[in-house]
This record gives structure tokens, C-alpha cells and sequence, in this order.
């Protein structure tokens, strides 16, 4: 075919030398009869997966529908030939070579890209080398004793006629510089070690004292029996100096409750109800209560900003790990009211039924005129309602709902349907109890 | 100051004056001692904030400028070097001495006005020949 035929042109010809409808091409490829009759009349830019769609549809190959090749690869390999900065001239037949051989042009953009991908890569180290001031310390250490070393040895070697009291001084540096030496590789190795290790390390204070009162269940039987005194043990464990005082602010809150509301009363509660007398009427340390003692139940609590404070996820209502949470969940609705309790019925995506009791209230009051903090608790606990339960999610990130009009972000599982089959498919065999 | 005992030097010939700034007494001591073998009167220094000040007093032939120093830096002493504060001599060859071999510390040594930019580990013979070199071609 010669160059001059423009793309929408050919798809035309071609279509219509198959005999094929507009209308059942459009619906091949997924675009609409008037989008696919602008094309052909060349009233709209044509490239990309659309062109191969196209091209598969008709029976063809995309470089034989594309007027000059497929230009984006053209642009690729000529960026290709760019970045080896050969003489450009040599290069015009870029056009040819991705007409003539497309699988050959595009591994040859392909391996482009990867180097470029490598390059940055590499930058992104280097700057990290010379930017990590520790790393840098640490080098700039050993270089310099690795000098000093050099040069006296070289001394000692080059210098047999050398006199009794420099021969003392320079075995002696020699001496201090190589057990210097020795301290600074093993210092360098750890330094990679911890960056190794960093796993650990990159995990926010909140993250990591996340996981630590999820390994534990949240519940801390030593602090049911010691109270306060026992936190400082709990804690030791944790990195970081961040963590650790997050992890002793919850603790002590645990501890605190513990005390106020003991657990062999817990135990003997059927509901939340039944300890509002023995709380004193603070409803959200009945609901904390029951949430930490009892591994049944789940328990959120936020802050007025909606920040989840603490999640301790239950068996079958999962709860993010960062962000927040679903916006349908109750412990938020709660927060418009503060002060009233709430119960509800709510159900998740797997279709089980959960009785939630929610209730926002102050946890500090500054005095008359100050604004009260409000924090919101939720507690989570199972049931059965035959499906009167009012839809919520785990998160929208991980949510199947596609429709729900609260939705925040789309899910990740909205682009796989085969894993949102299975998710439908978890909830038709989970017990129901 | 360290204090370097004299070596076998050749007294009655001496090249000239050098003066080795340098907080490391370990690396003085081997510089210290190379230098005076060739034949060359060798001072130390080891504070940056006083350098320029040793510079005046010991009136060197040649610098030997260590980049890391307590107080200032060698970059720092360099440019006032360059800028002849304290009176000293703008033109003086600097032989500067870095263990990190990064083009950015040599691009700001070069801007700076630097002779001759060597990073550790260097070998004896080079740090020697560099020195020589620089007597060599120094102004004046």
C-alpha cells in the first residue's frame, strides 16, 4: 500500500473489503458506530491498543492499517537511536523498520525503555549513597584509615634503613589504624545489615503498633491483673521511640479500663447493656470493654477526623491497615451524633450480618467554651438478620461494591472480576452464625 | 600541632616549605614524614579556623589541605586562601586531599581554585610527585 493513504482510510477499505457492518466492528473493539465512522473518515487521531484492536478485529496487522507505521513506536525508536546518540540521518527509516518488521521495532523500544527504567534506577542509588550522610560517614571513615594504613605500610616496606624511633611510631599507628579499619568495615556492614533489615523500619509507629496489638488479639492478660505496671514490659519490645509511646498511650487506656470495668463482668454480659450501670454510664468504655475481652467481636475506634484510633479486626469483617475506613460503617455515623448510642444491623460484602453499637463522646473536655474531643467507638459484634442488614464495606480499596454511590476510590478488585467472583463466592460458603 | 621527629633528610638542600593541614595525626605523621625524606621543611596544622593564620606564620612553598577538618572545612579555607584574607598569598599551589572521590567535592575544589585534587587512599609516590609538581610550577 503506498504511505499517502491515511489510517482511517485503510480501516475503511479493509472493513469493507470483509463485508463487515460498521456497527458490529464498533462493538468488537468497544467504541461506538459514530466514533468508529470519524475514524474512518479520518476526522479522529487513531494510535495506541485501539489501532490493534482494530487491526485483530479486521483480520489484520495494526502496521498494515497505520498510514505511517504506528507513530508512537516510530517516536520510540527514534528516542532509541537518540539516547545511543548516533547520527540521526542513519536512522530516518525508523518508519520502514516498524512497518516492516513491528515485533522486531517494538522489543527494540521495549529494551529502550528498560534501559532507561535501569538508569533512573541506578541514579535513584547513587544519590541515595551519596545522600545517606551515615553511609557517607561511615565510607569517608574507612577511606581514610584504609590511607593512613596504606601510606605507612608503603613506609615500612620502602624504608629498611629506617630509624628505631619512627620504625615504634609507625608500628604503633599501624597498630591503632588497622584495628580503626576493622571497627569501621564492621560498622559499614552493619550499616547494610539495618538497611537490609529495613523492612521493619519503614512501617509507621501506627503500623507497627498496629501489629503489635493485632499479634497479641488485643488482649493483654497481665494488664487485667497488673494493671498500669505492666505496660513498660509490653512495650520494651517495639522499634522505635515513636511506637513505643503510642503502644504505652494505648496500654495505659487499656489498663485504666481494666480497672474500671473488670473482666469477670465482662465475661458474664450478654451485651453492651448490660454493663452501662456497672460503667457508670460511660458507654464507650462498656463497648471498648466488651471489644477487647471478648476474641468475638471487633472494635474501631476514631478520632473526629474519622482517623482510625484503633481497629481490632474480628473473624470475617477485615479492616484496613492504612486509611481510613468504610464510610457506611456506623462508628461514623455516630460521630454526627455525638452523645447518642447507636445499634444497628449492617451487612458485608460476603453477605454476613453484624449488630454494631456505636457512640461518639468526649474523652477530654477543656472546660466551658473549649471545644471537647470527640472520639467515636464501634463495636462488632455477629448476628443474623435475614439480609435486613443496611450494606457496608471493609474499605473501599478492597471493596466489591462497584456501585456504592460512597464510594472514595475505586476498588482494586473492581478491574479483576475473577476475584470478585470469588469474593462472592467466600460469602455463599461462610457460616452464618 | 604533631610533632614529627626530623628523618634523614637532606638538610643542606631543602626543597622548601610545606605545610600540611590535616586533623588526622596518623596521616600527618606518614605525609609528615614522606615530605621531610624528599627534603622538604614540613608544618602541621589541624584546625580549619586557624589555618589561614598558620598559613601567614609558616609562609609555605605548598599546601597540602585535608577537606575534612574540625571548625572549616578545607573548602572554606581554600576560598579564603584564594581571597587572600589575613594577607596571605592568593597564588599559593593547594594540594587538596578528600576521601570522598565524589565529582562534586573535585567540581567545587576546582571552582574554588584548587592546584591539584587527590582522593584517599592515595600511594607515597603520587602524593610526593604532586607535591614536587606543584613547587615546580608555583608563581613567584
Amino acid at each position: 500500500m503506498p504511505r499517502s493513504i491515511p489510517t482511517g482510510s485503510r480501516i475503511r477499505e479493509r472493513r469493507l473489503a470483509l463485508g463487515r457492518k460498521q456497527t458490529a466492528v464498533a462493538g468488537t473493539v468497544g467504541i461506538s458506530p459514530s466514533y468508529l465512522n470519524l475514524i474512518e473518515h479520518n476526522r479522529r487521531a487513531i494510535g495506541g491498543s485501539l489501532l490493534s484492536r482494530l487491526a485483530t478485529a479486521l483480520e489484520t496487522d495494526r502496521a498494515a492499517l497505520a498510514e505511517d507505521g504506528d507513530e508512537a513506536l516510530i517516536e520510540e525508536l527514534r528516542a532509541a537511536a537518540g539516547a545511543q546518540q548516533n547520527n540521526e540521518a542513519e536512522f530516518d527509516d525508523a518508519p520502514d523498520l516498524a512497518r516492516r518488521f513491528p515485533h522486531w521495532a517494538g522489543l527494540i523500544a521495549a529494551q529502550a525503555r528498560a534501559l532507561a527504567a535501569q538508569a533512573r534506577t541506578i541514579e535513584a542509588l547513587s544519590d541515595r549513597l551519596s545522600h545517606d550522610p551515615t553511609l557517607a560517614d561511615a565510607m569517608h571513615e574507612l577511606l581514610s584509615t584504609v590511607s593512613v594504613v596504606r601510606s605507612t605500610a608503603s613506609i615500612l616496606a620502602q624504608t629498611p634503613e629506617i630509624d628505631a624511633n619512627w620504625l615504634g611510631r609507625f608500628h604503633a599507628n599501624l597498630d591503632a589504624d588497622s584495628r580503626r579499619l576493622a571497627d569501621g568495615a564492621e560498622a559499614v556492614v552493619g550499616l547494610f545489615d539495618r538497611q537490609a533489615a529495613r523492612g521493619a523500619d519503614r512501617m509507621l509507629p501506627s503500623e507497627t503498633v498496629s501489629r503489635f496489638l493485632d499479634d497479641a488479639g488485643h488482649r493483654f492478660d497481665v494488664l487485667e491483673r497488673d494493671g498500669v505496671a505492666a505496660v513498660p514490659d509490653l512495650v520494651g519490645g517495639l522499634t522505635g521511640e515513636d511506637a513505643r509511646v503510642l503502644a504505652t498511650e494505648i496500654l495505659t487506656g487499656d489498663a485504666e479500663d481494666a480497672s474500671r470495668l473488670p473482666r469477670a463482668l465482662v465475661e458474664a454480659a450478654d451485651g453492651p447493656d448490660d454493663l452501662i450501670a456497672a460503667a457508670g454510664g460511660d458507654l464507650a468504655l462498656v463497648l471498648r470493654r466488651m471489644g477487647v475481652v471478648d476474641p468475638g467481636r471487633g472494635l474501631v475506634i476514631c478520632d473526629a477526623a474519622g482517623a482510625l484510633l484503633r481497629r481490632k479486626p474480628v473473624a470475617g469483617f477485615p479492616l484496613p491497615v492504612m486509611g481510613a475506613g468504610c464510610p457506611l460503617w456506623p462508628v461514623y455515623t455516630a460521630l454526627g451524633q455525638p452523645g447518642r448510642p447507636l445499634t444497628v444491623v449492617v451487612e458485608t460484602p460476603d453477605g454476613a450480618d453484624w449488630r454494631v453499637h456505636a457512640i461518639a463522646q468526649a474523652v477530654a473536655v477543656a472546660g466551658f467554651g473549649a471545644a471537647p474531643v470527640i472520639r467515636a467507638t464501634m463495636l462488632l459484634t455477629r448476628t443474623q438478620s435475614g439480609g435486613a442488614g443496611a450494606p457496608v464495606g471493609p474499605g473501599c480499596r478492597v471493596c466489591p461494591r462497584i456501585e456504592c454511590p460512597a464510594r472514595r476510590e475505586p476498588s482494586v478488585l473492581s478491574t479483576r472480576p475473577d476475584m470478585l467472583d470469588m469474593v462472592d463466592l467466600t460469602g455463599d460458603t461462610l457460616p452464618r452464625s | 600541632m604533631i610533632d614529627i621527629p626530623s628523618a634523614d633528610a637532606p638538610v643542606d638542600a631543602p626543597r622548601g616549605r610545606v605545610l600540611l593541614i590535616e586533623d588526622e595525626p596518623n596521616i600527618a605523621t606518614a605525609i609528615g614524614f614522606l615530605l621531610q625524606r624528599e627534603g622538604w621543611r614540613v608544618s602541621t596544622h589541624s584546625d580549619g579556623r586557624t589555618a589561614l593564620d598558620a598559613v601567614v606564620r609558616h609562609a609555605p612553598d605548598v599546601i597540602v589541605l585535608d577537606v575534612m577538618l574540625p571548625g572549616q572545612s578545607g573548602f572554606e579555607v581554600l576560598g579564603g586562601l584564594r581571597a587572600g584574607q589575613n594577607g596571605t598569598r592568593a597564588d599559593l599551589p593547594v594540594l587538596m586531599l578528600t576521601a570522598k572521590g565524589q565529582t562534586k567535592d573535585r567540581d567545587r575544589a576546582e571552582a574554588l581554585g584548587v592546584s591539584r585534587f587527590m582522593t584517599k587512599p592515595f600511594s607515597n609516590r603520587e602524593l610526593i610527585e604532586a607535591v614536587r609538581d606543584l613547587a615546580r610550577t608555583a608563581p613567584g
